[in-house]
């Protein structure tokens, strides 16, 4: 049953990897100078706007497509249940603002968690304030949340129950959202705060 | 007469456990507990095994009495998506080294009983499908990412 569903599970995997090429490949075809990767960052040209989203932050405040607006934004997709990658990349990120300058009230980092039914507004606040106390964590329902992730082509879905926990699959990737909340560039990881704080320099530089 | 087999039987059981030992030739290094934000449900520990030895063997259980669970994970990427995998043991082959770091295998330590803060040490017992015990003390530590450099 389980080697049954693994090998269902990679085929449709498979299938899902063809599919996203074949579409990159169409697109590239149609449109060379689509999307480009220097150093790990793949950068769209021209830039992909974002349509509208509703989700709330740890402050219980509105976070929406106008919260991306005026500022650059870095944006990771995780869960607070998540013991490895995800602080691993906030560490990441936590050194992405000190290269960048503590100062620099035009980037912002974001962390939006794609477990909404465990991750509130107080754990999410709780985490966040660990790693950065100016760190955004934002979360909502399944819908504004893919309403979010469809548009930066980012992914996350449930696992198996195991027990009384679950894990939660989600994209790598760092999304860099321009200050007109259109999605800019991503990296695909492993990050490095170096790289990650360069790209933005090298995107806002020409 | 007695006596003699009693001293006999101590003696084999002495020798067996002295060979227990000598076959015990895996070694941990480097063990430390990722510091995690205050209430966090979920830790990971990371450390390296060697296996000296020329038989292969496997890690398949983690013993704490800090944590209500422990499994043996390794987060995956695959076509951008992560994802963490239970292992139901982690094979540690003759002649080997194997790491286990962040993005990489991890030991998820679940629902700690008690908080836990950098400089403070956490006690595990490591169990191989040999038989063998390993007992190792990890410190807690705050994770870095090395891109920045303290002075």
């Amino acid at each position: 049953m389980t080697r049954k569903t693994l090998i269902t599970a990679t085929l449709v995997a498979a299938l899902g990897v063809i599919l996203v090429l074949g579409y990159i490949a169409g697109r590239t075809f149609r449109d060379p100078a689509r999307a480009t990767t220097i150093e790990g960052m793949t950068v769209l040209e021209p830039a992909s706007p974002l349509p509208e989203f509703r989700l709330h932050d740890q402050n219980n405040q509105v976070f929406d497509r106008a919260r991306l607006q005026g500022k650059w934004s870095y944006v990771f997709f995780g869960y607070t249940h998540c013991p490895d990658i995800c602080p691993t990349t906030l560490v990441v990120m936590r050194d992405v603002q000190k290269i960048a300058g503590g100062k620099d009230k035009g980037i912002q980092y974001i962390f939006v968690s794609v477990d909404p039914d465990r991750d509130n507004a107080a754990i999410l606040k709780n985490y966040l304030s660990y790693f950065h106390p100016e760190f955004i964590g934002a979360t909502g329902g399944h819908g504004e949340l893919m309403r979010l992730t469809r548009a930066l082509g980012a992914y996350f879905e449930s696992g198996e129950a195991r027990g009384d926990s679950y894990e939660v699959h989600h994209s790598a990737a760092i999304f860099l959202i321009d200050p007109e909340a259109r999605l800019r560039a991503l990296f695909a990881g492993p990050h490095d705060a170096t790289r990650l704080a360069q790209g933005l320099q090298r995107l806002k530089g020409g | 007469m007695v006596h003699y087999k009693r001293f006999a039987v101590a003696v084999m059981l002495m020798m067996t456990s002295l060979l227990a030992l000598a076959d015990n030739t895996i070694v941990v290094r480097d063990a430390w507990v990722r510091e995690a934000p205050p209430g966090a449900p979920v830790l990971a520990a990371y450390f390296t095994l060697e296996n000296q030895g020329s038989k292969a063997d496997k890690l398949v259980a983690v013993l704490c009495p800090d944590f209500d669970k422990i499994e043996i994970h390794a987060t995956e990427i695959r076509a951008g998506v992560a994802r963490m995998i239970e292992l139901d043991a982690l094979p540690i082959p003759p002649h080997a080294t194997v790491k286990l770091a962040p993005g990489g295998y991890h030991l998820m330590l679940h629902h700690p009983r008690r908080a836990l803060a950098a400089g403070m040490n956490v006690k595990l017992e490591l169990r191989f499908e040999s038989g063998a015990r390993l007992t190792m003390v990890a410190p807690v530590r705050r994770a870095e990412s090395g891109a920045v450099h303290h002075h």
